[in-house]
């Protein structure tokens, strides 16, 4: 298997194809990602919500993130307002995760033994989630390619049993793989289609909406719109639409957010809008849940 | 004799949290030993690497004598299950307990003769009480566990004597084995003592002690800096960082692109310090140059940690000198106007309203410090500026640097650029401090601007919570009145801020916020005397009924006092005042009454007419103006007096029967406690 990998260059669709694999034989249900706009794979309802209660839970997935403020118009090859992680998330998380991780790596071609790879004290936390754990980024040879967070705390509640989460970023993994030195020079596919084919319109154009076109007026408006939906949702105990409310919300706040036109104060203070609705609707979860 | 030791195996355990466990399980194991009065090498250590955290004490007895005790048992009428439970758990029968009466009634007792015990038992019935007493800073759960630890505990190898303990902490059962592959756990070999295991991974060039590793570490870095004619910056905390994240060092030299430099060495090096951990270099001229160390935790056989590192630092640094092009060149001045979309803080306005009373405040301020009005108003006009940057967004610990770069960049006068840059200073007790006045002055007109602001709608830090760190916003305008000995009306600033919130349609209660900011800077100077190690009283003294205007005062007289209360000087004036203002204290009526001065016409004898004339010396002196600057000088003087009060106190009976002989004496004492708390508040020193 390694020596065949070695012979050509991985590309970034056989990397998702053999992490998916792998997990998959671990077990994991690999699931699709989910069809919103959100910041990172946490916040896919497959972790954020699976995450809280009791029952035991594996999956692996892709999800497509956004991160408005990090667009650059495509001019820059390290950053991407859209970008994609794989994410792996076991409750409770198992006793050989470091071992299963390090041959997931291996499984996409990096043998543990060669690189220096290093798990560097990163304790995670999302405001908006109220979620915080304790973990690493590990890094590969200095290059940062995957968080590795127990979570402690989800909706402001204590996980029990915990969970551990791994995400890879897709992109970063890929050049590292590939020996690129811009995301966009990525080989997508065996036939050469290169990232920048598949994604340089997009981030020049997106870049554009965050930074400069969007309709702040609008949003804000939306914002209170979609917050007191989900307020409405929660009351009627129905958690998953509710979250799907919430984290268009959050999307919403970072579009604004990209604008520049949120304050520092104000910031904290919609951050905090948010965090309230994903508690309440942490705690519609859990009792549907017993 | 044996030896004890525990080796406690983990995943990746972060650098700070491995300090404090070593610091913990040390202290911890110490206590138990003591406690339980075996003998114990007391040079022992605990040696930690990201997985394994490890106990090694020898020279142990392996049995201790304990001495015959008579142990207290229940009272006599206690329910007969208490007596039942005292026999179970010391192990005996009840022929052999015993009634005895105390002084608070009939108990049992039980008579336990003198007998040797295993410390190998002892061992295994308490480490793991002692392992559970570790205070992590920061701990976690895992998996369906209730244990905390710092990252997950996998196994625990202890070992007495090369036996085995056994025991269990939560659900981990310790044995003989660990794990030899930190990676994958798969590996697993038997240990029966502490030199063996050394040996082993010795001989993987793993290097468990942290000292032996910063030692080598060191010595590598320093034959590669030797050969290459290189300088590092002495950085402690990055060094011992990189010690505790490495088990097996091996420093590799990379280098990044010359044309690099161009970009401030500030992002550079941040860049490579706090992100990367790597070790920038520098020339003998102290230039930053294009190498760097990594210290990797493998040997790169293949040259992939190189190549990867560079490419990291390529990207990293890519990205700052796009920012850095772009931002320099965007116009400091033309940006200011933008200011007024980036709010400063709800409630206190945006930046560009900020700036506009930062630039009042530092004007005025101006004045004070001779520096130019023109000069430190466009300081203050462009110093937010850089917050609008990409470079600042990028790396905010930069904020200030990165402005002063800009305005080099684009011409700005050197104090202007200097002052931009060092506005932000300094950041609490250990930061740098700022010494050029038009630093100093933008600084200052800062921290007052915000903590007027923050007092003025009401966000105070209460006694546990300061997400503002306001706080440290006072500590920071406390040094840098203090430490750079500025004479300034803090009161009358606190009031102008105010008045210039007004001006911006902001009404705050200025008699509010003068007690309450006045309060909390005192409180803030406490603190900073007490850092600086001075004694309590003497911080409660000089700090009592002060005035905000004289903190700086206040702060040169504690010190000098702190310096001088043990010697000669201070213990004689404090001796001279105590005298006397005991007999006052005793004196309660003294206080009211008082007329303020002693009449020469009622003394009796020369010692007090001496005292009377030694007082009005003194007093002149604190007259004749600038005096009471020269601390010590003064102090002097106050301890000059004291032959003078001793020849009062040996030859002058105080309690004459005459009462207004007494009452005259009584004012002289009063007088000469009046002139010393001119100088100080001595009656809150302890003697």
């Amino acid at each position: 298997m390694v020596s065949k990998i070695k012979k050509k260059i991985l590309s970034f669709q056989d990397t998702i194809f053999n992490l998916q694999k792998y997990w998959s034989k671990k077990g994991c249900v690999i699931l699709q990602p989910y069809d919103l706009e959100v910041g990172a794979g946490t916040f896919h309802p497959a972790t954020t919500l699976r995450s809280l209660g009791p029952k035991p839970w594996k999956t692996a997935y892709v999800q497509p993130s956004r991160r408005p403020t990090d667009g650059r118009y495509g001019d820059n090859p390290n950053r991407l307002q859209h970008y994609y992680q794989f994410q792996v998330l076991i409750k409770p998380s198992p006793k050989e995760i470091k071992k299963m991780y390090l041959n997931s790596l291996s499984s996409i071609g990096i043998n543990h033994e060669e690189h220096d790879i290093r798990f560097v004290e990163d304790d995670w936390e999302s405001p908006t989630l109220g979620a915080a754990g304790l973990g690493w980024e590990v890094w590969c040879d200095g290059m940062e390619v995957t968080q590795f967070t127990y979570f402690q705390q989800m909706a402001g509640v204590e996980c029990k049993p915990v969970s551990v989460e791994i995400t890879y970023g897709l992109e970063r993994l890929c050049m590292f793989i590939q020996n690129k030195k811009s995301v966009f020079d990525l080989i997508w596919n065996d036939e050469e289609i290169t990232y920048k084919d598949v994604f340089h319109q997009s981030e020049k154009e997106f870049s554009a909406y965050n930074f400069e076109y969007a309709n702040t007026d609008n949003l804000f408006k939306i914002f209170e719109m979609l917050e007191e939906e989900t307020k409405l949702l929660v009351e009627k105990k129905i958690s998953l639409p509710a979250y799907d409310q919430c984290l268009k919300c959050s999307h919403v706040f970072n579009i604004l957010d990209a604008r520049g036109v949120i304050s520092v104060a104000q910031r904290a203070e919609y951050i905090a809008r948010i965090r309230e609705l994903t508690k309440s609707i942490g705690k519609v979860w859990i009792e549907s849940q017993s | 004799m044996s030896e004890l030791f525990v080796e406690l195996f983990s995943e990746e355990i972060p650098a700070r949290l491995q300090i404090n466990a070593r610091n913990e399980l040390k202290k911890n194991i110490k206590n138990f030993f003591i406690d339980n009065q075996i003998k114990f090498n007391e040079n022992f250590n605990v040696y930690s690497t990201p997985n394994r955290l490890v106990l090694h004490v020898d020279k142990i007895p392996n049995e201790i004598k304990l001495s015959s005790e008579e142990i207290k048992g229940p009272n006599v009428n206690a329910p007969e299950k208490a007596l039942e439970g005292f026999i179970r758990s010391n192990n005996t029968k009840l022929e052999k307990i015993f009634k005895k009466n105390t002084e608070k009634g009939e108990f049992y007792f039980l008579n336990k003769e003198s007998r040797k015990i295993k410390v190998s038992d002892l061992l295994e019935k308490n480490l793991s009480e002692i392992l559970k007493k570790i205070a992590w800073n920061k701990s976690m759960k895992w998996a369906n566990y209730d244990l905390y630890w710092g990252r997950p505990l996998k196994s625990i190898l202890a070992i007495f004597n090369k036996k085995p303990l056994n025991f269990d902490f939560n659900h981990i059962n310790s044995s003989n084995k660990t794990f030899i592959d930190k990676s994958l756990e798969e590996n697993i070999k038997i240990f029966n003592d502490f030199h063996s295991y050394l040996k082993f991974f010795k001989q993987k060039g793993i290097l468990i002690d942290q000292d032996l590793r910063k030692k080598i570490i060191q010595n590598m870095i320093n034959e590669i800096i030797n050969k290459k004619n290189l300088k590092i910056e002495q950085n402690d905390r990055l060094i011992d960082e990189i010690v505790n994240i490495v088990e097996k060092p091996a420093v590799i030299v990379c280098d990044f692109d010359k044309k690099f430099l161009n970009i401030p060495s500030e992002i550079l090096i941040t860049t490579m310090q706090s992100h990367q951990k790597y070790l920038p270099t520098f020339d003998k001229k102290n230039n930053l140059t294009n190498n760097f160390f990594v210290v990797s935790d493998i040997k790169d056989t293949k040259g992939f940690v190189k190549s990867g590192n560079e490419r990291v630092i390529e990207a990293r640094l890519s990205d700052a000198e796009f920012f850095w092009e772009k931002n320099k060149t965007q116009n400091l001045v033309k940006q200011v106007d933008k200011l007024k979309n980036i709010n400063y803080f709800k409630g206190l306005g945006s930046y560009f309203d900020k700036i506009q009373r930062m630039r009042k405040l530092s004007s005025l301020i101006s004045d004070d410090f001779l520096i130019s009005k023109d000069k430190i108003e466009i300081a203050s006009s462009i110093c937010k500026v850089d917050l609008m940057s990409d470079l600042v967004g990028e790396f905010p610990e930069l904020q200030g640097i990165v402005g002063g770069h800009f305005a080099r960049f684009q011409g700005f006068d050197k104090e202007v650029c200097l002052a931009v840059s060092e506005q932000y200073l300094p950041n609490g007790m250990e930061s740098k401090l700022p010494k050029k006045m038009y630093s100093v002055a933008l600084s200052l007109s800062d921290k007052l601007d915000s903590l007027v602001g923050f007092f003025g709608i009401n966000l105070k830090p209460t006694s546990s919570k300061d997400p503002y760190a306001i706080r440290r916003m006072a500590i920071s305008l406390v040094r840098l009145i203090v430490e750079n000995e500025i004479k300034i009306k803090l009161k009358d600033l606190i009031v102008y801020t105010c008045s210039v919130y007004r001006d911006q349609g902001y009404e705050f209660d200025t008699k509010k916020i003068q007690n309450e900011l006045s309060d909390f800077i005192i409180e803030r100077l406490k603190n900073y005397l007490k850092e600086k190690k001075i004694r309590q009283d003497i911080i409660e003294s000089s700090t009592f009924l002060l005035g905000l205007d004289d903190i700086l005062k206040a702060y040169k007289k504690s010190l000098c006092l702190n310096k001088n209360i043990k010697k000669e000087i201070g213990f004689e004036t404090i001796a001279a005042y105590k005298r006397s203002s005991n007999i006052l204290n005793t004196e309660e009526k003294m206080s009211t009454e008082s007329l303020g001065f002693a009449d020469p016409g009622l003394f009796k004898n020369d010692y007090e007419k001496k005292l009377y004339k030694k007082i009005n010396d003194i007093r002149k002196y604190f007259l004749s103006i600038g005096k009471d600057e020269n601390y010590e000088e003064s102090l002097k003087i106050l301890s000059s007096i004291n032959n003078e009060v001793n020849d009062f106190f040996d030859n002058v009976i105080v309690n004459d029967e005459d009462i207004i002989i007494k009452k005259n004496r009584l004012e002289l004492l009063n007088m000469l406690c009046k002139t010393f708390d001119n100088y100080f508040n001595f009656s809150k020193i302890e003697a």
